[in-house]
């Protein structure tokens, strides 16, 4: 599903955010992406969802190849992937029906079709009840749920999510978890960045390890 | 259609949602228009009265004697077939004699004594509106010159030199002035907008992250610029009117009525059309300055 070759990233000229990396994640596999504070655990994500362009390498995400995709090609292949991020990133003057329907929208879904399946993905994570409200209504774990549900709205086949629980407590931490574990059962591909090594104690899937921009452990429990 | 009705009732629910900003982007473009528009008016009056002034430019082609009517008539034949010509008139010696007795006014009894007939005899000689202008005199008075039957001629040179470099001058402003204040309202109304998407910079943020192309994500708020100019266009068309109807036309009015003006006029209906047309562009390319720094996939 996903093939890294040789990647690297310099923001400066002396100095790389990611080095030499070069992986494989097969369809379906859940992979946590871990390692202290400026690994490059950001940046590889960055990369993987075209918000930044590789210095060097070659990233393939179901047989193609992103680093030589236009503006366009881009956006077409985002709509196959979700992402979710730490600060959730949800659009605040936007209700929560609103903000899961975007992508659709972007997809030029009919309407009807919009409604059944922003609903059913709201009850997915529980929160079809807040269907009208807006973002800053909600509690924190509630926000990144509708910032997940958005990822899910498009059935990716790649979910990417940048540290999801980094601004929640343990039990929103679980709920999330779940949601991931949920979505993944049902056969997507998630990559979770996280340094959070209790998500991983109790969720344990294969790891792949940063450190200084390179890839310096891969274990499969 | 079905997408352009999205992105018309997206670009309609953002200027909803922001009412603000947008008011803001509306005044901007109306305030920028309104003195364009202003401007527009005082060069087009001007221009009227410029043309209106030039009605005047005519050559006189004076008689040693006043011509035998036959003579007159080949005159005036042959001079009406210039195609610099608009019309020729013949002023006898009596009429010229009258017009001069009416032109002295209370000092006319200076001309008792006088004979009725003693001025010259002359042709007047009116341009069309093309040749009122210093090489179409010039044109007829070098073909009046190889007509032997006249002793002199008379075209006010000097006066249409000053003419041509007042209208000269009148252009080049125009054009200058309208040129930069056209630029300044498009530097204007482009930052302005540029702070209504800088409010809106997350959203641009989420439509590039969900898969919006670079053309669907701009083309709404292309619209909405295009349509905030277009209202700010219509304002700005309103005002001036209200303004040129309550104040505008009486102050002009009776600076170019004095300089013999007929009417001041508001801007002509293509002009009306022309300044909201400019609103609708300057919003649409204001947002697409914009957009530009905002929008990067």
């Amino acid at each position: 599903m996903i093939q890294v070759y040789n990647l690297n990233k310099s923001y400066q000229k002396d100095s790389s955010a990611v080095r030499d990396l070069t992986l494989k994640v097969a369809k379906g596999e859940f992979v946590y992406i871990t390692g202290p504070s400026g690994a490059g655990k950001s940046t590889l994500l960055k990369l993987l969802f075209a918000a930044e362009k590789p210095s060097r390498g070659q990233i393939l995400i179901n047989g193609q190849n992103l680093t030589r995709m236009n503006g366009k090609k881009i956006a077409l292949m985002r709509r196959r992937l979700g992402v979710v991020f730490q600060d959730f990133k949800l659009i605040n003057s936007r209700s929560v029906f609103e903000n899961v329907a975007f992508p659709l929208e972007i997809q030029g879904k009919k309407r009807y079709e919009v409604s059944n399946k922003v609903y059913q993905v709201l009850k997915l994570v529980g929160l079809e009840h807040k269907i009208k409200r807006y973002p800053l209504e909600l509690s924190g774990g509630e926000q990144q749920r509708i910032a997940i549900a958005r990822a899910l709205v498009i059935d990716p086949l790649v979910l990417i999510a940048d540290e999801p629980t980094g601004n929640l407590d343990p039990d929103n931490t679980c709920e999330v978890m779940e949601l991931f574990k949920g979505a993944n059962a049902r056969g997507t591909t998630v990559l979770l960045a996280t340094h959070d090594r209790d998500i991983i104690r109790r969720f344990p899937r294969r790891v792949l390890t940063l450190d200084q921009g390179r890839l310096v452990r891969d274990l499969t429990p | 259609m079905r997408r352009v009705i999205y992105f018309l009732l997206r670009a309609l629910r953002n200027m909803r949602q922001s009412p603000f900003l947008c008011s803001a982007a509306i005044s901007t473009v109306t305030v920028a228009l309104v003195i364009l528009a202003f401007f527009a008016l005082i060069v087009i009056n001007v221009q009227q009265l410029t043309r209106h002034w030039s009605r005047d430019v005519q050559v006189v082609a004076y008689f040693d004697h006043p011509p035998a009517s036959p003579v007159l008539d080949r005159q005036l034949s042959r001079i009406r077939q210039y195609p610099e010509v608009e019309s020729v008139a013949y002023i006898s010696p009596r009429q010229a004699f009258k017009r001069f007795q009416v032109r002295l006014g209370d000092d006319a009894d200076l001309l008792q004594g006088m004979a009725n007939d003693f001025l010259p005899a002359a042709l007047e000689v009116r341009l069309t509106e093309k040749y009122r202008n210093s090489a179409g005199v010039q044109r007829v008075v070098e073909r009046l010159r190889r007509n032997k039957s006249f002793a002199d001629l008379r075209y006010g040179q000097e006066w249409l030199e000053r003419f041509e470099a007042f209208l000269g001058l009148l252009r080049t402003a125009g054009l200058v002035l309208g040129g930069f204040l056209l630029f300044a309202a498009l530097f204007i109304v482009s930052n302005t907008i540029k702070l209504t998407l800088y409010a809106r910079r997350e959203e641009l943020e989420v439509m590039a992250l969900v898969g919006g192309t670079p053309a669907f994500i701009k083309a709404p708020f292309l619209l909405e610029g295009a349509l905030q100019g277009a209202l700010g266009g219509l304002f700005a068309l309103l005002t001036s009117f209200l303004f040129f109807s309550m104040v505008l036309k009486e102050d002009l009015g009776r600076l170019l009525l004095a300089s013999g003006l007929g009417k001041i006029s508001f801007l002509p209906p293509h002009w009306q059309i022309l300044i909201v047309l400019l609103g609708c562009l300057l919003g649409l390319f204001g947002s697409l300055f914009s957009l530009r720094k905002f929008v990067r996939i």
